[in-house]
């Protein structure tokens, strides 16, 4: 088998809380504590668990938004826990982030336009206005809308739109790994099935790897290759998709399977 | 949204917050037109007509020194807005970034927000009293002292406001894009803190006129030959049986202006963002 | 006799000087005894229906704009809200959509559904006391006597909820209307919380609405359903008929667009397009835009509510045929 392309050895992360100050006990919350899976080129993981469980806090610290305590993620050959901010920078095109809410990820002060020009202009991925029109252009077809929503404001589109809009500003980079949490919880159900189909679609044309953060085992099912469950900060059962839902070994996998309520066309 | 449209939203059902706007109109086009509104040289004494009453031709009357005192008080609203817009410059510039730099660099932020705290533990006054006797009497010095006060509570408020905004998706969403720190903070902060700036502006503008006239009041702020509506208060103070005129006027305009800059910003806090509301509850 | 009786109930809404219709035309019955699922997308009007057979739409910007709501025999319409009160405040109650913000934060759970009790019963502190902690029991609160002085907050999301429960209880309502109960929960603490209504229906012989947004809630919960779209009710059946028998496009689209866990499909038949919004005026059939089987008349004809067959109603010009 090839080398993964994200590695992530026993990764923590802890944060302090209580407030700090004068004669004040800070405790520990182990919001991450000794997590490892891998992802490889073109798959797609899934991280399912109950809520607070720590599957945002995996994929932000992954990001750099949250500080890993200790641990390591290999990523493309180097460790990206241990690279400083600026040394991460660069790397940040290759490894995206879609956000929960479509509502609050677009700044309500930038055009559609500016906002997908941002990470253009940051990687210098274009020499000027016009070249990036017309990378915006292609994209937001890709993602399904018109090229002329360009110049409106994050308040025009409806939830479902905003999140097309949000993939749009991730797969503008063709970025190597994608990091979605919870990409379609906000939405309505049968909006959540177009952007399901659409977050599937570009993966599987584009290659691109992906860690999909999820409480919904019926999505989860519909996208990923591989299934990670987590509890409490750990990983009980990592297995192939069908392994997990067919023949599930951990205990809290199986009360997780038992509690999804059953669409079953029932006869009188 | 056009500009005469969110006029209308913010003054819509509010009858006394416009009323106030149109005085801070007529101060306006008073400041401006000075030189031409102006019957008088408000420096230019005439010692036949002391202390005259109002009428003809000195409409407030005059002061001790036959200064007329409608043309002072002309010329004092161009003071007032020269001192307001001052500070409040001096307090957005300063104050803003120092908020907004600690909000968004935590170790700084120990260290400035510390400072803060320490000014601000003095009354807004006597710090103002403190600095001024530090320096020498004039206008300029004035501004910068004032302006240094309200720095403190602007800091103080934009230091709420940023860490709320730092923790907006958007903001991880910018710097998951590579964004870097300056860009995080000018493109991406700075303009959501704009409109609750603007409320925040006015007050500061408000308590800016109250402390300059305090400061003049104890003979510590502008230098006396100044028109200011602070300075006509405490020159004449000594004449408030001989001629109430001279305090009534200038005293007059000053609650006026004060309440009126008051009532706008009152306006336009229910128009921002909801969550800076708590934030901006005074200076 | 139904114990609830809504009759073509029209909703609307004050936006500036318009009136939106927000539900149009709703009728709704509920048996004692009985639970009728209400399950549509954001925005179709679920809460708002809910809250107009509770009486709690004065202050909002909706109104009642026609149609009757029965309860027991009585039109509630015709009722003073104070008279409303007096007869039906303890036959009637409501589990509201927000579990963290509907728990006051800074009072005890334990006061908070004494207040509840005490609203209804005239009794001494001591028996209100002894009322809560059954409650407690009643919704199966580990500890129920130390977790009575506890505040909102040191208990977890499943356990603020069965406090709501509790407090709903207080009364022994004949009519339990829960709006998404359990939409803010995670799916293990969803199926003990939906198991506690059940057995407290059981229990109590109370009559339920359940309004939620996932058809899988709706399926394992329910006697019946009706499915609303943009404030009008598109198709109602039992639970068995509906899922054997499903016949509006946009009943089919919804169960379409739900990956299934138990085996895999490559795409998800989604609805295209968008809910349209309030203001947006959509002619003849207001699904139209999204629908697969839309033809001419959709675009013209609003349809009319029909019987497919006997308890089975469904607003569509061209009902699917039996698709299982
Ligand atoms: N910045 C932070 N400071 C302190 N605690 C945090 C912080 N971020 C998260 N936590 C805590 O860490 C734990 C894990 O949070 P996380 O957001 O990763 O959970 P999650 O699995 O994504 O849950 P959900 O499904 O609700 O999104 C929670 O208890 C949360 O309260
Ligand atoms: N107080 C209000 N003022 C103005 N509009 C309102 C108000 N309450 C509801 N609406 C509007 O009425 C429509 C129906 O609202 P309702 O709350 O009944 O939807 P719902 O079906 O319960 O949706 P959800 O699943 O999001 O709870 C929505 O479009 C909503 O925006
Ligand atoms: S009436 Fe026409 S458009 Fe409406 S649901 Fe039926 S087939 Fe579709
Ligand atoms: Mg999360
Ligand atoms: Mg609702």
């Amino acid at each position: 088998m090839t080398r993964p392309l994200l590695e992530v050895r026993e990764l923590r992360t802890h944060f302090s809380i209580g407030r700090s100050g004068f004669m004040r006990r800070k405790s520990v919350l182990r919001a991450v504590d000794g997590v490892s899976f891998s992802i490889h080129e073109g798959e797609v993981l899934s991280l399912v668990g109950e809520s607070g469980c720590g599957k945002s806090t995996v994929g932000r610290t992954l990001t750099h938004l949250e500080t890993a305590t200790t641990g390591s993620a290999v990523f493309d050959g180097r460790d990206i826990l241990s690279l400083s901010p600026a040394e991460f920078r660069p790397l940040r095109r290759d490894i995206q982030m879609i956000f929960q809410d479509p509502f609050a990820s677009l700044n309500p002060r930038l055009s559609i336009e500016q906002k997908l020009a941002e990470p253009l202009f940051i990687h210098r991925l274009v020499r000027d206005r016009s070249e990036a029109r017309e990378r915006i252009a292609a994209t937001l077809e890709l993602v399904g809308m018109d090229a002329e929503s360009m110049s409106r404001f994050p308040h025009e589109f409806s939830g479902g739109q905003r999140q097309r809009i949000g993939i749009a500003r991730v797969m503008i980079l063709t970025p190597r790994l994608v990091i979605a949490d919870e990409p379609v919880s906000a939405l309505d159900v049968s909006i959540q099935a177009q952007v399901l189909n659409l977050l599937k679609r570009l993966q599987r044309d584009s290659g691109v790897s992906m860690l999909f953060i999820s409480h919904d085992l019926g999505a989860v099912r519909h996208i990923s290759d591989r299934i990670a469950v987590m509890y409490r900060g750990t990983l009980v059962e990592t297995g192939e998709k069908r392994q997990i839902f067919e023949t599930p070994r951990h205990a809290y996998t199986r009360r997780l399977l038992a509690s999804i309520p059953r669409l079953e066309k029932r006869i009188a | 949204m056009s500009v005469p449209h969110s006029i209308a939203l913010v003054f819509r059902g509010r009858a006394l917050a416009a009323v106030g706007a149109c005085w801070l109109l007529v101060v306006g086009i008073a400041a401006i037109g000075a030189p031409l509104l102006a019957p008088f040289d408000p420096l230019e004494f005439d010692p036949f007509v002391r202390l005259s009453d109002p009428g003809w031709p000195h409409l407030f009357g005059t002061d001790h020194f036959g200064r007329d005192s409608l043309s002072r008080a002309i010329y004092g609203a161009r003071m007032a807005i020269l001192i307001g817009s001052g500070s409040v410059l001096i307090a957005l510039v300063v104050g803003g970034l120092t908020g907004m730099l600690s909000a968004y660099f935590v170790r700084l932020g120990h260290l400035l927000m510390r400072i803060v705290d320490v000014l601000m533990a003095f009354p807004a006054l006597l710090l103002a009293l403190v600095l001024m006797t530090l320096l020498e009497r004039s206008v300029l010095n004035t501004i910068i002292v004032i302006g240094i006060v309200y720095a403190t509570t602007t800091a103080r408020i934009v230091f709420g406001m940023t860490l709320k905004l730092k923790r907006d998706v958007f903001v991880d969403a910018a710097i998951c894009s590579g964004a870097g720190h300056a860009s995080v903070l000018f493109r991406h902060i700075l303009p959501n803190l704009l409109s609750p700036m603007l409320v925040q502006v006015s007050f500061i503008f408000a308590f800016a006129q109250l402390q300059a006239a305090a400061l003049d009041f104890l003979g510590l702020g502008l230098p006396p030959e100044v028109p200011s509506w602070g300075n006509m208060l405490s020159e004449e103070r000594i004449y408030v049986t001989r001629a109430p005129w001279l305090l009534i006027f200038p005293g007059a305009l000053i609650i006026l202006s004060v309440f009126s800059m008051n009532l706008v910003g009152d306006a336009l806090r229910d128009n921002i963002d909801p969550r800076f509301k708590d934030d901006i509850a005074g200076v | 006799m139904a114990l609830l009786d809504i009759r073509n109930l029209d909703l609307t809404i004050a936006r500036g000087s318009e009136l939106l219709p927000v539900v149009q035309g709703v009728s709704l019955a509920v048996e004692e005894n009985e639970t009728l699922g209400i399950v549509g997308e954001s925005g179709c009007g679920k809460s708002l229906t809910a809250l107009a057979v509770m009486g709690l739409l004065e202050g909002s910007a909706a109104r009642i704009a026609g149609g009757s709501i029965h309860f027991q025999g009585r039109n509630l319409l015709a009722l003073s809200p104070e008279e409303r009160r007096r007869v039906m405040g303890d036959q009637m109650a409501m589990i509201f959509q927000e579990p963290m913000t509907s728990l006051n934060p800074v009072y005890r759970v334990g006061d908070q559904i004494k207040e509840a009790v005490l609203q209804h019963r005239s009794m001494s502190g001591r028996q209100a006391h002894d009322r809560a902690l059954e409650l407690l029991e009643l919704v199966r609160i580990p500890d129920p006597a130390r977790r009575i002085d506890s505040f909102p907050h040191q208990m977890s999301g499943g356990q603020r909820q069965r406090v709501m429960i509790a407090m709903a209880l207080a009364c022994d309502p004949k009519l339990l209307i829960a709006d998404e109960p359990t939409t803010a929960l995670d799916v293990t603490v969803q199926k003990e919380v939906l198991e506690l209504v059940r057995s407290l229906q059981a229990r109590t012989g109370m009559s339920i609405v359940l309004i939620s947004h996932d058809l899988g809630v709706i399926s394992e919960t329910c006697d019946k359903v009706a499915v609303m779209y943009r404030g009008r009710i598109v198709e109602q059946a039992s639970t068995s008929t509906l899922f054997s028998n499903m016949s509006h496009p946009y009943t089919l689209g919804l169960l379409g667009s739900i990956p299934a866990t138990d085996h895999d499909v490559e795409w998800l038949d989604a609805i295209p397009g968008r809910v349209p919004t309030l203001d947006e005026a959509v002619p003849g059939c207001a699904f139209h835009p999204r629908c697969f089987a839309a033809r001419g008349s959709c675009r013209t004809a609003d349809p009319d509510a029909a019987a497919v067959s006997p308890a089975h109603i469904v607003r569509c010009h061209f009902p699917q045929g039996s698709s299982s």
